[in-house]
């Protein structure tokens, strides 16, 4: 008990300090996370035996006129690391090289495509975390009664549907059976474009609000067998309000532990589900990149998935002190 | 009409075990009541029931009149009412009882505001006025902090403040002091006696330990296995017990009071006087050790400061200590899983100073000490055998065959009580105190100089507790070995050491004679420690009556 | 603290008894999927990759039990020997990952201290690489094929199994019985090898079995991308990519067959992977 100091939280006077100190450091250890995985990105290519011109000129012809540009273009004839310097200089300004299939720069190729992805990872989003969400707190409400088993086979059913299959069901019986949605293309305008995009973001609900709903139930009545349960029970407070500010805010944290990774996740399902809905968004260009041996933009995709990744980890891990005060103070989350 | 009455409560699970067996007992306006019993002796599921928290698809049968209001039949809307007007909870742990991710002020002016309808700054002054109350010290500043700022003690009053919030005609304490040092739990006894004085309200005050009940009480109710077995008036019950189980359980209970029990404790169990030395070096000597522990960003704790102690061979100290004063890291040097920042361990005339590295050292160092834990139910690898576990420890140490060892396993169950059959048994199949046997029968499979025990009979009900040291006193004749002791139980100390040391915070403030300790102590802390021990206020009573 | 009624959780070991019957039912699919593609050149009615134009597009028939594809195959043969590679991947992702996997957490777990925070770090590099990335990234570099993406997705499984190797190993070498063993005498390595690791495998092994259904999942929507395993070949991922374009002219059949045959495996393996950890689970720490 001697070693539990009275010590102020980030809310309080004086605790600003400590509340920067979190954040720069979280900050460091993401940089340091994005560096790695740069240098990761990067130098996967040195992985592939035999020669660079060649490889990354597979698929062409190696004229020599071919091969003066790409060794230019990509430095071939200097140092790796000097190689790794210049690209990632030009990285941070922006600047990710030329696409070997479009003829166009990197950034200008992604550009175009990005809107579409966003749209259709922000849609599935919205949708996962609110059917997660509902569906996880009914089942732990009715913990091992028919609501629960009932909600958790369907999610285990569900689950198992892979965004590929959830894909073409959709397509056989939404699109060309009832001729509901499109089942192809991104449409023009905002409201053409969410309209193409529902049967998208459905076939990657329905594999991914699983893991939501799952963490929510099993976050939730892990809260709901606490003693702070009971006593909030105990003192005549409406079951609502237990669950509301007692079970549910305390579950919160294992939630958004597992929602960061799911944006990535969402971000590389989309490659699959954008190729089966014929979507020129962020994924059917990496998938068709890999298949035309464009490894400029696979570098450059990669690196954005990987870069959303860790942004997102660091936001849910910077907000950690508001979720559980605990943290901030550096004690042991129990 | 009394405020509590409970009659022929019934408690039955699905599976047709039956929690609660016919339970009846009443609380007046005024009235302390005592509901006493070993863990599993339904106790608890008693005093919720009161409030209508029953356990998950249970069914309950009999009646609980609260208020004049049967809790098992009413309403949901009726039984919000009475926790929130007639009844309120204290309960045992009050960091798992207290919500960690919200503000103290929250956890006081939650019902004040979502069910009474207080606005916010009238919420907040019954909040502070409600700390001020339970004698936390700044009650302003506590509003706006988290339940980890606070320790345990601060923590139980926090609690406290909460169930009274509500002006509560019965206050239910459910073991609230368990979890706390014995002058933290004086302190929060003397708040729960003040309050139930000045606002003259009932309580149902359960517990295990009987001093507690016997020092609070009016009336005390003996439970076991779901049932009542003995009732009355809290003097009657444990000075003249009528129920074969209360006699037991009394006869179990030690104390630290020395006429009495001098008298109540069989002959057997009184210390042995400690043998004459073989040697002028004892069993065990310490000197001088000190340990501090690092924590980034903040001053070094010295957890073990300068400690110097002596054990002659086949003697038994008792080290005594509240939680924080150094005494589980003291054990943890002495038997090498923590290395010593200086200072020297020598054990049977061997330096071991230093945790073993090497094969040789590790093995020498285990015979010259051995340790049992205090939680049976974490020291022993759930996947191993008790027989195998033990035949683990003395195959390390000898070349046995496997069916010498085997009859050496036996024979060491049988020492501590417990026979071939649970040999074969794994740990979960055993009660805490088979385990605790277990350990200590394997302890005593390398033969060391020196056992030490950390709290080894804490986490047992008093009953298995008595067994337990039964064991040690026996083993301790027939072996002469050399028992170090490590507790914050007064009483236990009492009963098996000869000698003892109180420690605090990292250092020793006292060492001497367990009886004279007791009966003289020296140290304003020993004698703090002394007083917050509850004891039968009838003693005051005699005292009192005797003066005059 | 010092707590005298402390009631513990005590572990569960698994018992062989009282499966449940959809645990039960999940055992037979898998088998008897596991049977069809080690039998299938035995078993399927007809070679997968006979061409028939005659009989293109057939619905089912005694003949032709599942119908027919653009191509004129016979579906159900195509099925079956389909299982062989969207079985046989997983697996070994599965084992390796596994094994790799509990090798790194032991380490780092036991060993505590900058072992531990190098290890730390380095699996967070990987954790921000999603499994699929990776799995194209391999394709992208190696070419296409199943034998880069399942070395990559070793790779890329094995911290997951790795970081809950680790907690587990960390939290249980804080436990007293693991400081009892050590007053024994016992050496670190024992504790860690013959004692710790055993308590722990199962855990991480009924964990590592909930992999099997994702990497599954994914190894078939690399070929359903045309980057995994290449038509004409029989595999599950491969035959829907090339039944997409019949969709539209509403031939459901030749994509709608391996579709399921996946949406059963991975829903079997996943009622079996969260029984075991049900049943073997213990607390996990977080």
């Amino acid at each position: 008990m001697a070693l539990v100091s009275i010590r102020r939280t980030v809310w309080s006077t004086g605790g600003t300090a400590v509340a920067v100190r979190r954040v720069v450091g979280k900050l460091g250890s993401l940089l340091l996370t994005l560096f790695l995985a740069s240098l990761l990105v990067f130098f996967s290519r040195f992985l592939v035996p035999g020669d660079p011109v060649s490889f990354l000129l597979k698929g062409r012809k190696p004229s020599p006129e071919a091969v003066a540009d790409i060794t230019a273009e990509f430095g071939l004839n200097l140092p790796p690391w000097q190689q790794y310097f210049n690209w990632i200089i030009g990285v941070l300004h922006g600047d990710f090289g030329r696409s070997l299939q479009f003829r166009q720069d990197v950034s200008t190729v992604i550009g175009d495509r990005l809107p579409v992805t966003f749209g259709l990872v922000i849609m599935a989003g919205i949708m996962i975390a609110v059917i997660g969400l509902i569906s996880g707190v009914a089942a732990s409400l009715n913990r091992n009664r028919f609501w629960d088993k009932a909600i958790l086979t369907g999610l285990t059913v569900f689950g198992a549907i892979p965004s590929f299959v959830g894909s073409i069901v959709l397509i056989a019986v939404f699109a060309v059976q009832l001729h509901w949605f499109p089942s192809f293309g991104s449409g023009e305008g905002f409201f053409d474009t969410i309209y193409h995009l529902v049967l998208p973001s459905l076939a990657l609900t329905i594999v991914f609000v699983v893991l939501v709903g799952k963490v929510t139930r099993s976050s939730m009545v892990e809260q709901l067998d606490r003693e702070h349960v009971e006593v909030a029970t105990s003192r005549g407070l409406s079951r609502g309000s237990v669950v509301r500010r007692h079970v549910f805010r305390n579950a919160i944290g294992p939630i958004l532990t597992v929602s960061g990774p799911l944006v990535a996740g969402l971000l590389v399902a989309s490659s699959i589900v954008e190729a089966a809905f014929g979507i020129a968004g962020i994924g059917s260009l990496l998938v068709q990149s890999v298949d035309r041996l464009d490894f400029p933009v696979v570098q450059a995709v990669v690196l954005l998935v990987v870069t959303t990744f860790v942004a997102v980890n660091a936001i849910i891990d910077i907000l950690e002190p508001w979720i559980d005060p605990r943290s901030a103070a550096g004690a042991g989350a129990r | 009409m009394n405020l509590l009455e409970i009659t022929e409560l019934t408690l039955d699970l699905p599976n047709g075990v039956r929690l609660l067996d016919g339970i009846s007992l009443t609380v007046a306006a005024g009235e302390t009541v005592g509901l006493v019993g070993e863990s599993g002796s339904g106790k608890s599921l008693t005093a919720r029931s009161v409030l209508g928290l029953l356990p998950e698809r249970s069914t309950a049968g009999g009646k609980v009149l609260l208020d004049g209001t049967d809790v098992i039949t009413t309403s949901p809307s009726e039984l919000l009412a009475l926790r929130r007007h007639s009844a309120s909870m204290v309960f045992q742990d009050p960091r798992a009882g207290i919500n960690p991710m919200r503000t103290i002020g929250d956890h006081l002016t939650e019902t004040l505001r979502l069910c009474e309808h207080l606005p916010a700054d009238q919420a907040k002054e019954r909040a502070i006025e409600m700390m001020a109350s339970v004698r936390l010290p700044r009650p302003e500043a506590h509003l706006r902090q988290y339940p980890h700022e606070f320790s345990g003690g601060m923590l139980q009053r926090v609690m406290i403040a909460g169930a009274l919030s509500s002006s509560p005609k019965l206050l239910i304490c459910d073991e609230p002091t368990t979890a706390l040092d014995v002058t933290t739990q004086a302190e929060i006894i003397s708040v729960l006696t003040e309050q139930r004085k000045s606002r003259g309200m009932g309580m149902l005050f359960i517990t295990h330990d009987l001093n507690l009940a016997a020092s609070l009480c009016d009336r005390v109710y003996v439970m076991s296995a779901g049932r009542v077995v003995e009732q009355g008036s809290a003097r009657e019950v444990f000075s003249d017990p009528q129920a074969d189980y209360t006699k037991k359980l009394v006869a179990a209970t030690p104390t630290i009071l020395v006429g009495d029990a001098e008298a109540a404790v069989p002959a057997e169990l009184v210390p042995l006087a400690p043998a004459e030395p073989e040697d002028a070096s004892g069993a065990l000597v310490v000197r001088s050790l000190s340990k501090s522990y690092a924590i980034r960003g903040k001053t070094p704790v010295r957890a073990v400061s300068e400690v110097s102690l002596e054990i002659p061979r086949g003697g038994a100290l008792g080290i005594v200590g509240e939680s924080g004063s150094g005494k589980s890291t003291l054990a943890r040097l002495i038997v090498g899983l923590e290395s010593a920042d200086a200072g020297e361990i020598v054990i049977a005339g061997k330096e071991r100073t230093a945790p073993p590295r090497k094969r040789q050292e590790r093995l020498a160092h285990a015979r010259s000490v051995q340790m049992v834990f205090q939680d049976p139910y974490l020291s022993l690898d759930p996947r191993i055998t008790a027989g195998k576990s033990i035949e683990d420890a003395l195959r390390l140490h000898s070349k046995l065959t496997s069916t010498a060892s085997r009859a050496k396993v036996i024979e060491l169950l049988d020492q501590v009580g417990l026979t071939e059959k649970h040999a074969d048994a794994r740990p979960r199949k055993l009660s805490g105190g088979q385990r605790q046997r277990v350990a200590i029968a394997r302890a005593l499979a390398i033969e060391p100089d020196l056992l030490v025990m950390d709290e080894a009979t804490s986490a047992l009900d008093v009953s298995v507790q008595a067994q337990v040291l039964e064991v040690v006193a026996d083993i301790r004749r027939e072996r002469g070995l050399t028992v170090l002791f490590i507790t914050h139980d007064l009483a236990v100390v009492r009963r098996v050491c000869e000698e003892t040391v109180v420690m605090k915070q990292g250092e020793i403030v006292e060492h001497g004679k367990t009886l004279e300790l007791l009966t003289q102590p020296r140290h304003d802390y020993t004698r703090h420690l002394i007083e917050s021990v509850p004891r039968p206020a009838w003693d005051l009573d005699e005292a009192i009556e005797e003066a005059s | 603290m010092t707590t005298a009624t402390i009631e513990l959780k005590t572990r569960r070991v698994p018992g062989v008894a009282g499966f449940d019957t959809s645990f039960m039912v999940s055992a037979i699919v898998l088998l008897l999927m596991t049977g069809m593609a080690i039998f299938a050149p035995i078993i399927a009615p007809y070679d997968p990759n006979q061409v028939n134009f005659m009989s293109v597009y057939q619905g089912p028939s005694i003949s032709h039990w599942l119908g027919t594809d653009s191509l004129g195959r016979d579906i159900l043969s195509r099925m079956m020997f389909g299982a062989r590679t969207a079985l046989l991947g997983p697996l070994l992702v599965v084992v390796s990952s596994t094994v790799l996997g509990i090798l790194l957490g032991v380490l780092a777990g036991w060993r505590g201290g900058w072992v531990d925070a190098v290890l730390a770090r380095l699996f967070d590099v990987v954790f921000s690489f999603p499994s699929l990335l990776i799995a194209i990234m391999a394709v992208a570099l190696f070419g296409k094929g199943l034998v880069a993406p399942v070395i990559a997705m070793s790779i890329a499984y094995a911290p997951y199994v790795a970081r809950l190797t680790r907690s587990l190993v960390a939290s249980e070498r804080h436990r007293p019985y693991v400081a009892a063993y050590r007053v024994q005498g016992f050496s670190g390595a024992w504790i860690a090898l013959r004692r710790v690791l055993p308590n722990v495998a199962p855990i991480v092994g009924a964990q590592s079995t909930l992999n099997f259904g994702y990497v599954l999942a994914e190894l078939a929507g690399l070929s359903f991308l045309g980057l995994g395993v290449q038509a004409p070949a029989a595999d599950w991922g491969a035959m829907i990519n090339e039944a997409q374009s019949g969709l539209v002219g509403g031939h459901f059949l030749p994509a709608l067959v391996p579709a399921i045959a996946v949406v059963i495996v991975v829903v079997a393996v996943n009622i079996i992977g969260e029984e075991l950890s049900d049943r073997i689970g213990g607390e996990i720490p977080s």
